[in-house]
């Protein structure tokens, strides 16, 4: 098994090679400007040429290349071409926004839909089932941004229970760093729990059809015990597959959640970094979500081994 | 007829989903005949509640929003399929190319991984947002994220079904490779690529509606649902009908592709339901 | 390096909950909400240095921080701020200034004629009408700690307009050590002598940047007025929040999570005004004005009949109004400089008088020439104004038979595509959308989009004799009635010439909180002092 693990390990070295030359190509091979963006409206061009120079944008691509790369070794990310300030200093800042979100995201998803799978299959064919997986779609089918508004609307100006926007560090309490995220997990999460139901469902339904469960029903054991216990256990390889896969449309999600509720992540980072064409920001921004994404499907391949003694061999 | 009848009754997920999105196709082939100009703009008329002269009302422009909601239904339904048409065809191609010839595997698979693993939506912002925006580059930024899903399904088949009998016996027959592939091979992918194709377009509307709230969709003269609903997000409470018209007709026709998709799954294969997601 | 690890590794740590208990992470006591006040404004900061970039946002935050030579005041007449007297020679070509007392900067060091002088020179580099003046100058040089000469081998009658003007960049002192730095790189510190100071602990680029009062800061004794006057700070601490969402952070205003709304979009002023906790203002009462570029290097903007025939095409209303919704808010300005300023006229406005006249622009498209080619117009699609404008004159053009070519990009790649002199098919352009300051729009002077020098001048290229000969004689006038009776002479020129177009002018009001009040009207920055919070 630590063979597996270390081959494992190792392939990610070549996948992040793809990654990093994607990225800078898509990048380098672009229009775009910084120093005229930076420079600001009244400058003339010649500053703005003045400007480039010694930002060192006039040097050719393949030299930039291999300078990021060299630095990227090293552990250093680059500078912002804006504020100078070190890419993974402000990734460091706003990691634990995005990350308080993410996993509010998940745990929330993941006991919604789990729930909703169960139950749906429980009853399966009842009106119950096909609400619940109507409801599920309909998550599905709205835009992220549209449902954002609409909880804001509801829930922050009408009702005002919770805040319009912004972030609390849980430093500062747990419980208002809770309040900053429920609607935002809430929004974010809807896409989450139609597809996460959608698994459970057939997947419980598939072990409810399997040979053991019908001997233990016609031998009278109650069923939810046996549903919760083994039917789970069964269903848990292919939810944290979708999991895995799902962190790829997660990170995608937070960077218009963190837009409508003004969560200072790295969503929003990155998003800014490409309006202004902060190069840095957005090559490290990008290599570091690909690190995490790739990072997650490792361990989500090695807990297979936790749930599927079958694997383990 | 019976038949028909027959099918009907047993699947009316695949009935429902394709009868609504055959009638928001035919609206979309007959725009120029049911819908007048989309880009007519008077800025005098805008933010119009829904009246005679504009049956749906009129947005922040004065466009008429039912001018532009059928017409979008053609933009929107195309890069839905464009994308959906794209993915495939190129994901087949290198899917049945990976599985069959295992020299090229290793190294697809690894760069189909290192794709996958850049997120999709910050790839499609940066290729529209550092180019001109147009509708094909949004088309082109929202398959390549889908391709790698394509390859792996395509591959996972192609391994299962190359074991079999009848393939070695082609094989050893002295059958061409490629021939192989198309006339054994392909026919096997073809039931789940169909199913995962409707996911795909109902993914690629939601994409390009999540783009265009970002900056970074279609260029803003050309209808879609999705950039009408994000261009017309700060009117949700002064002029609800804005958002409402595209907003109501692109949930109808999500839903429609995902009850479609659900239902094929369910009808084409039982054990695919488990293998795909 | 190892810091900014650390930093990563502290954050994703406290994002799992596993930080250390509340309280223990924060260094410094925070001021009470009462005496904070949050504001969103247009943009986020890029940088720190208000020299180095004309970008608006960055006066915003260099009028926290630093201070200025002299001023604007509300009714816009320039009055001394860090200068206490000065003396203009009879000749008229040397100034002597003479600075208060009381100023340091915010590391305890005293401000002196040491500091005064580099910063001028710094920033006469970056800024266009300090470039014009720059040949202008003997010698910038002190004379002891508290004066400092300008000695001039020429007349410079404009010389204190330069220093107190609010059109980017901004005149800010800054230490003799920053104001030493290259004008082509930024700065590394921020320390000045003004009436706040930038908390770089509470700071977070790109989300909020907090500034606080600066207790060694003497204001100067007199009623505050625009720039000018005693910038007296009442509060601990105002923070600049960046919160791009439109609809986000007008809810967060309604919910009292921010106290100040720079721009709120104009479909939103009414309900924002119907909510009685919220008060909508005006800060900065000439506004902006639209500004069209015409490239005159390639047909058929190269012709003055074609030009002439645009204006004829124009209806300045409709590529107002869904912008700006409103005649409240909006104003047709038929005047090359800003309406309700001191060089407005109406010379050779005929062509707005009439409204447009299609008939009449087809005939001098056709006396012009025009063949029918593409006419390439770059459309800001992230930037609402210039996209609803290149929409609705897109239409326009192309009723009068225009071949209307309409790129839709982001502001990045406008301003990249813009800075190309290479035909309009080989990744030039024949137009694209901008606005100027109300301020700086008001003379044919301070911005460099008034000059006409063709090739080394800013984008679009007019090239016109008369107009810089007319530029040229403004500059030197020595009275208001000389200076306008110029103008109007520039004006007949300029919409007979046409090297760009105006095409309306706007305001953009604020909204705050009621319960904040104070608030100084100031040309183009919008500035924090003088505030209360009940």
């Amino acid at each position: 098994m630590t063979g597996t693990i270390a081959r494992r390990l190792a392939s990610i070295v070549p996948v992040m090679c793809i990654v990093a030359i994607c990225v800078f190509l898509l990048l380098h091979f672009a229009p775009g400007d910084p120093a005229a963006i930076m420079a600001g409206d009244n400058a003339t061009p010649a500053n703005i040429a003045a400007i480039r120079a010694k930002l060192g944008l006039d040097q050719p691509v393949w030299l930039q290349f291999l300078v990021w790369v060299h630095n990227l070794l090293r552990g250093d990310l680059g500078t912002s071409l804006f504020w100078g300030e070190g890419v993974m200093t402000l990734i460091g800042q706003r990691a634990e926004p995005t990350i308080s979100l993410a996993l509010t995201t998940i745990t929330f998803a993941v006991v919604v839909a789990v729930t909703l799978g169960v139950v749906a299959a429980a009853k399966v064919g009842s009106l119950l089932d096909r609400a619940v997986m109507g409801f599920a779609v309909m998550g599905f089918s709205v835009p992220v941004f549209v449902v954002g508004y609409l909880l804001i609307f509801v829930f922050a100006i009408i009702l005002k229970w919770l805040p319009v926007q912004g972030y609390t560090p849980i430093a500062e309490g747990v419980l208002p760093w809770l309040r900053n995220l429920i609607l935002p997990s809430f929004a974010l999460g809807m896409a989450y729990v139609a597809l996460i139901a959608r698994i459970t469902r057939a997947t419980m339904l598939d072990v409810l059809a399997e040979d053991y469960m019908r001997t233990a029903k016609a031998k009278g054991v109650a069923t939810r015990p046996m549903l919760l216990k083994h039917a789970l256990k069964n269903a848990a390889v292919p939810i944290v597959t979708v999991i895995g896969n799902g962190v790829a449309l997660l990170i995608g999600g937070v960077v218009i959640t963190e837009t409508v509720f003004n969560i200072p992540g790295v969503g929003r980072l990155v998003v800014d970094a490409i309006a202004r064409r902060d190069y840095p920001i957005i090559q490290g921004v990008i290599m570091v979500f690909s690190g995490v994404y790739v990072l997650v499907n490792l361990l989500v391949d090695l807990s297979y081994t936790l749930f599927d003694p079958r694997v383990r061999g | 007829m019976t038949r028909l009848g027959e099918f009907c009754r047993r699947n009316p997920t695949i009935v429902i989903g394709a009868m609504a999105l055959m009638a928001v196709a035919a609206l979309a082939i007959a725009a120029p005949w049911i819908a007048g100009d989309p880009m007519a703009l008077a800025p005098i008329d805008r933010l119009q509640p829904p009246s005679a002269a504009h049956w749906l009302g009129t947005d922040f422009l004065g466009r008429d929003i039912y001018d532009r909601v059928v017409y979008g239904a053609r933009i929107s339904l195309i890069v839905g399929l464009s994308v959906a048409v794209c993915s495939i065809v190129i994901g087949l191609t290198i899917g049945l190319a990976a599985g069959y010839w295992r020299g090229v595997d290793t190294l697809v698979m690894r760069i189909m991984d290192g794709l996958m693993a850049i997120p999709a939506i910050l790839l499609a912002i940066a290729m529209v947002s550092l180019n001109r925006a147009s509708v094909w580059i949004v088309i082109v930024a929202i398959t390549i994220p889908e391709v790698p899903r394509i390859v792996r399904l395509v591959r996972s088949v192609v391994l299962s079904v190359r074991t079999l009998p009848y393939i070695e016996a082609a094989v050893s027959g002295g059958s061409p490779g490629v021939k192989i592939v198309v006339r054994h091979i392909l026919p096997a992918t073809i039931n789940p690529l169909i199913v995962q194709g409707t996911y795909i377009t109902a993914s690629a509307i939601l994409t390009e509606a999540a783009l265009s709230f970002l900056g970074a969709g279609v260029p803003p003269e050309i209808p879609t649902w999705g950039n009408m609903i994000a261009q017309s997000r700060l009117f949700i409470a002064r002029a609800p009908w804005t958002i409402f018209a595209p907003g109501a007709t692109l949930a109808l026709v999500i839903l429609s592709v995902n009850l479609l998709g659900d239902g094929l799954r369910d009808f084409l294969d039982v054990r695919l339901a488990r293998r795909m997601v | 390096m190892n810091a900014t690890r650390r930093s990563m590794l502290r954050g994703s740590l406290a994002g799992l909950g596993l930080a250390a208990a509340p309280g223990i992470l924060h260094a410094q006591p925070r001021p009470s909400e009462r005496r904070t006040v949050r504001a969103v404004l247009q943009d986020d900061l890029p940088n720190y240095d208000p020299i180095w970039t004309t970008a608006n946002i960055v006066a915003y935050h260099g009028a926290m921080v630093y201070d200025t030579l002299f001023g604007l005041d509300a009714k816009f007449q320039i009055r001394p701020q860090m200068v206490t007297a000065w003396d203009v020679s009879a000749d008229k070509l040397t100034y002597t200034f003479e600075l208060r007392d009381g100023l340091r900067f915010s590391d305890n060091t005293p401000v002196t004629s040491a500091d005064v002088v580099p910063s001028i020179r710094r920033w006469m580099v970056r800024s266009g009408p300090g470039q014009i003046l720059a040949p202008r100058v003997r010698d910038i040089s002190p004379k002891d700690d508290k004066t400092f000469v300008v000695a001039l081998s020429e007349r410079f009658p404009l010389l204190l307009d330069l220093f107190a003007t609010t059109t980017t960049p901004v005149l800010f002192i800054m230490r003799k050590r920053e104001a030493e730095t290259d004008p082509m790189q930024k700065i590394d510190q921020v320390v000045g002598s003004g009436p706040f100071t930038l908390n770089q602990d509470e700071t977070r680029v790109g989300s909020r940047y907090v500034y606080d009062r600066n207790p060694t800061y003497v204001p100067r004794d007199e009623p505050a007025s625009g720039m000018t006057g005693g910038k007296l700070v009442k509060l601990d601490r105002t923070i600049f929040v960046n919160m791009p969402d439109a609809q986000t952070a007008v809810a967060a205003l309604e919910a009292g999570e921010i106290d100040f709304y720079e721009i709120p979009p104009a479909d939103l002023l009414d309900q924002l005004q119907d909510n009685p906790d919220i008060i909508v203002e005006n800060l900065s009462e000439l506004g902006w004005v639209g500004y069209i570029a015409l490239n005159w290097l390639y047909p058929p903007f190269d012709n003055i009949k074609c030009r002439q025939a645009l204006l004829h095409v124009m209806n300045q209303a409709d590529m107002l109004r869904p912008t700006f919704v409103s005649p409240k808010w909006y104003r047709t300005c038929p005047s090359y400089f800003t309406c309700g300023s001191a060089m407005d006229n109406d010379a050779n406005t005929d062509w707005f008088r009439s409204g447009p006249d299609i008939p009449l622009a087809k005939q001098l498209l056709k006396e012009g020439g025009y063949d029918g080619r593409p006419i390439v117009m770059l459309q800001a699609t992230n930037i609402l104004y210039m996209s609803n404008a290149a929409t609705v004159l897109a239409q326009e053009m192309r009723n009068a038979g225009m071949n209307v070519d309409l790129q839709p990009m982001d502001w990045a790649n406008v301003v990249q595509r813009r800075a190309s002199q290479n035909p309009p098919d080989k990744g030039g352009w024949n137009l694209f959308f901008t606005s100027c300051g109300g301020l700086g729009n008001s003379d044919p002077f301070m911005l460099a989009q008034m000059a006409s020098i063709g090739r080394k001048g800013w984008f679009g290229w007019p090239d016109d004799a008369r107009n810089e000969d007319l530029r040229a004689k403004w500059m030197m006038a020595e009275t208001l009635a000389e200076r306008k009776t110029l103008a109007v002479e520039i004006q007949e020129n300029a919409w007979n010439v046409v090297p760009h177009i105006s095409f309306g002018q706007w305001i953009q009001p604020g909204a705050h909180r009621r319960n904040v009040t104070g608030w100084l009207h100031v040309p183009g920055v919008v500035v924090f002092w003088n505030l209360e919070k009940a």
